[in-house]
């Protein structure tokens, strides 16, 4: 049984080794653009600030692909010929045949629509290649890590298309590194680019279309916070900013932004609004894509063609709302890969997601959320809890009658497994709040949450901007 | 304010006296060179005519060379803790932890040690049980002592050691109290990312730590013989305690293998190499015992199921070369005999995945979609 995956991230090597573990036989092949080794794409800012080597973001051993028999290929796909099975390549390579594929292409970057998104000096923070470029403007080099082995080993393989191709440098143009970045886009990577920045001692731009900091995650109270703290590390935010273009200097080097408050100054900017599937190479290939460009999969990761599946970020999976649309998570995207990976060896398996949960470290603020926050739930009410002193923390319980639907906590550690089960419980306010400490994961020595009596009055909905409407409750 | 969790990014990988460069090795050299200096200074006085550590010592007042030795791993300690609370201080497990070694070398590593010959006393070590202090345990050493510090030796090292850390997890005394755990959590601080996770290094770990393990209780047990037999069988006497301090015997050897050589000049000299816990992993038959009673103990790391993101700080900052990133992404709570609880994994965890419990109770905390974990 030939088994063919595209990708290498942790959908793909999850699904591989599932397969290994019990087909010692079974030829696997892995093709991947961007990289030798499968690496956690969630710690790049780390491996940015030197806090860690490339070599320490792989989870596996560097000798794991020959010890189980994983071949790799460093090619660009540029389609899959489901009536010959086949995965074709870019290059020159000839087509790999499959009995079984499986698709974890993952995400790429959401380009700028801004005129000037494409200078020199404009970037993302999602790749390797991205984390080669942003490293090389603000700090001329790569950490004494070192870059990835064999970084380029794709290049005479890939497309002008490809999000894996490197950028030029523009302090490498210039001579001088990045003094004064820019970071578009007040979401997860972007606040990431900025944390980086801050770590080499820069006062980045930080350019937010809403009103506040992650408006789809947060409530003004908790954002307004979070902003604070930004602003104590020396992060200039700029709130309801719309950028409107781009500006380079004469030699092609980015020099400003254009937002409709004002032109602002900077040497290198980082746009981190927002992912989408990377399934462009995909489109002369007959498998059913849906309009935002994820894979269209049944429950148990079947794609349209027979024979084919599709995992992680690339996959347009079924959502605990019913809503169908890819889920842009490190965590889910393993979960599916090992789904994946049993489809891949013929079981029968299904991906469930179940409670929506998340969690965030937002600078030095942890963040923990669980079940309906910023959702517009009918009748919403919530309960919000704001500690000041040893540990800094907020604690908001939202509430649909007097049932509780979700959890917005920063600041403090919480198991959101247990409140994934109060919720499931649909428990009461009051009782949630006598077990909350149950459900506290704090360190040791750390003082637990007190809730003051009586405690904080409920307070009406949240509205959230970005989700119109009220949703109902499906747990 | 406390926070959990790391306060701001580090630039580990950006500094090159903390890496394998040639700045690391030359630290690397300076220090193994001040222990073959200080351990066989005899050796240096026959080939170059000179004593420095005891001049140096005597220059300030301290009596032998090893009261500076004292002295100076108490100023490491210090430096190192300094350096450490500013990167690690906002959290409470380690800020408390720190102190507590600090506390511990200067008054019972150095001060104490140097009080009590003042008043007659005979110096004694508070803070070391056997079988990392060897000798606490040799007849002729509890002869020697007072009757209260015999008893405190043999049941510190033989019954209290092994309880609390039955209770505790082997952490109390390796990461809180002992002075190697102490220097490397301080001064090592800086090389706690070079320690290697390698699956070949936990499988040389689990075999050199026993090798030592086995002679330092060969050794114990032979001197014990000899102190019953020895008097009738000289030959005996020759071969495992030495008519002369200068002698090669069972005795002198394990004080030159495991006290110098393995504890201090690579135990310590390859700290900016090999990472601060080069002793303590692979040799320390402390470490070797509390960590057999720490499998069965009611310590563990907890691991918060389908949470982690496989980022890698957790493994990096393990000074045990541990992978606890291959743990908390199998959702798996763990004990590992190595690990020495110094809750940097827990610390650095940028999503709280991980946190250090005593605990009879296993959590409930396996794979929520009841999914097999996948494990090589």
């Amino acid at each position: 049984m030939q088994i063919v995956i595209i990708g290498n991230g942790v959908a793909g090597i999850e699904a591989a080794l599932a397969v290994r573990e019990r087909e010692p036989e079974w030829p696997i092949t892995l093709v991947s653009e961007e990289s030798d080794h499968f690496f956690s794409r969630t710690a790049l800012m780390w491996v940015f600030s030197g806090q860690m080597s490339h070599r320490d973001i792989e989870p596996l051993e560097r000798d794991a692909y020959a010890r189980l028999g994983f071949k790799r290929v460093r090619a660009r796909a540029t389609g899959v010929d489901v009536g010959a099975k086949q995965v074709l390549l870019a290059g020159g390579h000839a087509p790999i045949a499959y009995d079984r594929l499986l698709i974890t292409c993952g995400s790429r970057p959401r380009p700028g629509p801004w005129p000037g998104s494409d200078h020199r000096g404009v970037g993302h923070f999602v790749t390797l290649q991205d984390l080669s470029w942003y490293e090389r403007e603000v700090h001329g080099e790569a950490g004494r890590g070192g870059d990835p082995p064999r970084a380029e080993a794709h290049l005479s393989a890939s497309s002008d298309d490809s999000p894996y191709r490197f950028r030029e440098v523009s302090s490498a143009r210039r001579g001088s590194v990045a003094r004064q970045p820019a970071v578009i886009g007040g979401g997860l990577i972007g606040i990431e680019a900025i944390e980086v920045a801050v770590a080499a001692a820069l006062r980045p731009h930080f350019f937010i279309r809403e009103e506040w900091f992650w408006p789809i995650a947060l409530d003004p109270r908790e954002a307004t916070w979070i902003s604070g703290r930004l602003a104590e590390h020396g992060v200039q935010v700029h709130l309801q900013h719309d950028v409107e273009s781009i500006e380079a200097d004469s030699d092609g080097n980015v020099c400003a932004i254009q937002t409709d408050q004002g032109t602002y100054e900077t040497d290198c900017v980082v746009i981190a609004i927002g992912v989408m599937p990377n399934t462009q190479w995909l489109a002369d290939s007959s498998l059913a894509i849906d309009s935002r460009g994820g894979i269209v999969v049944d429950e148990g990761l079947q794609t349209s063609a027979p024979d084919v599946f599709a995992a992680g970020d690339c996959a347009a999976v079924r959502w605990f709302d019913g809503t169908e649309r890819p889920e842009q998570l490190w965590y889910t995207a393993r979960d599916q890969g090992r789904v994946a990976g049993r489809r891949l060896l013929g079981d029968a398996a299904r991906y469930d997601r179940g409670i929506w949960y998340n969690s965030a470290k937002l600078m030095d603020v942890e963040y923990t959320t669980v079940g309906l926050v910023n959702w517009n739930v009918e009748r919403e009410q919530n309960w919000f809890l704001e500690e000041i002193g040893r540990v800094r923390s907020t604690t908001r319980i939202v509430l649909q009658d007097d049932r509780v639907v979700g959890f917005n906590l920063l600041g403090r550690r919480w198991d959101h497994s247990v409140l994934v089960r109060w919720l499931e419980q649909r428990r009461r306010l009051d009782w949630v709040l006598r077990h909350l400490h149950e459900a506290a994961f704090d360190t040791e020595f750390v003082p637990p949450l007190r809730i003051p009596k009586p405690g904080p009055r409920l307070d009406g909905p949240a509205p959230n901007p970005m989700i119109p409407g009220p949703t109902k409750v499906p747990f | 304010m406390d926070q959990q969790g790391q306060n701001g990014l580090l630039s580990t990988y950006r500094e090159g006296w903390r890496t394998r460069s040639w700045l690391g090795i030359a630290i690397s050299v300076s220090l193994i060179l001040f222990y073959v200096v200080l351990y066989w200074e005899h050796k240096v006085e026959e080939f170059f005519g000179t004593t420095p550590l005891t001049a140096a010592s005597e220059a300030v007042g301290l009596r032998n060379r090893w009261y500076l030795y004292g002295f100076l791993y108490s100023v490491a300690i210090i430096g190192g803790a300094i350096y450490y609370l500013r990167r690690h201080g906002n959290s409470r497990y380690n800020r408390f932890r720190i102190s507590v070694n600090v506390v511990i070398q200067v008054a019972l590593g150095f001060s104490l040690p140097f009080i009590m010959p003042l008043f007659g006393g005979k110096e004694f070590y508070f803070s070391y049980f056997w079988p990392l202090k060897y000798d606490y345990l040799y007849p002729q050493t509890l002869a020697d002592l007072p009757l209260y510090l015999a008893l405190y030796t043999i049941v510190g090292s033989l019954i209290a050691a092994p309880i609390l850390a039955v209770l505790y997890g082997k952490r109390w005394y390796c990461s809180w109290i002992c002075g190697c755990g102490g220097l490397a959590n301080t001064f090592g601080d800086p090389w706690r990312h070079l320690t290697s996770k390698s699956t070949k290094s936990w499988r040389f770990e689990q075999i050199s730590i026993h090798i030592v393990l086995f002679i330092a209780i060969a050794t114990t047990f032979l001197i014990g013989l000899d102190w019953l037999i020895g008097k009738d069988h000289p030959t005996f006497h020759r071969i495992v305690a030495g008519n002369d301090w200068r002698d090669w015997s069972v005795k002198s050897f394990y004080g030159f293998a495991v006290g110098a050589v393995l504890a201090g000049v690579i135990g310590t000299g390859l700290y900016p190499l090999l990472g601060p816990r080069v002793w303590c992993r692979n040799f320390c038959p402390m470490a070797a015992i509390l960590g057999w009673v720490q499998k069965v103990g009611r310590y563990r790391i907890r691991v918060k199921p389908d949470m982690c993101i496989s980022c890698g700080n957790c493994s990096t900052y393990c000074e045990m070369g541990i992978d606890v990133r291959s743990y908390a992404q199998s959702n798996e709570s763990f004990t590992r005999a190595s690990c020495v609880g110094c809750g940097m994994c827990a610390h650095m965890c940028p999503r709280g995945v991980l946190k250090l419990e005593n605990s009879w109770q296993v959590a409930d905390d396996k794979d929520r979609q009841n999914l097999s974990v996948v494990n090589f």
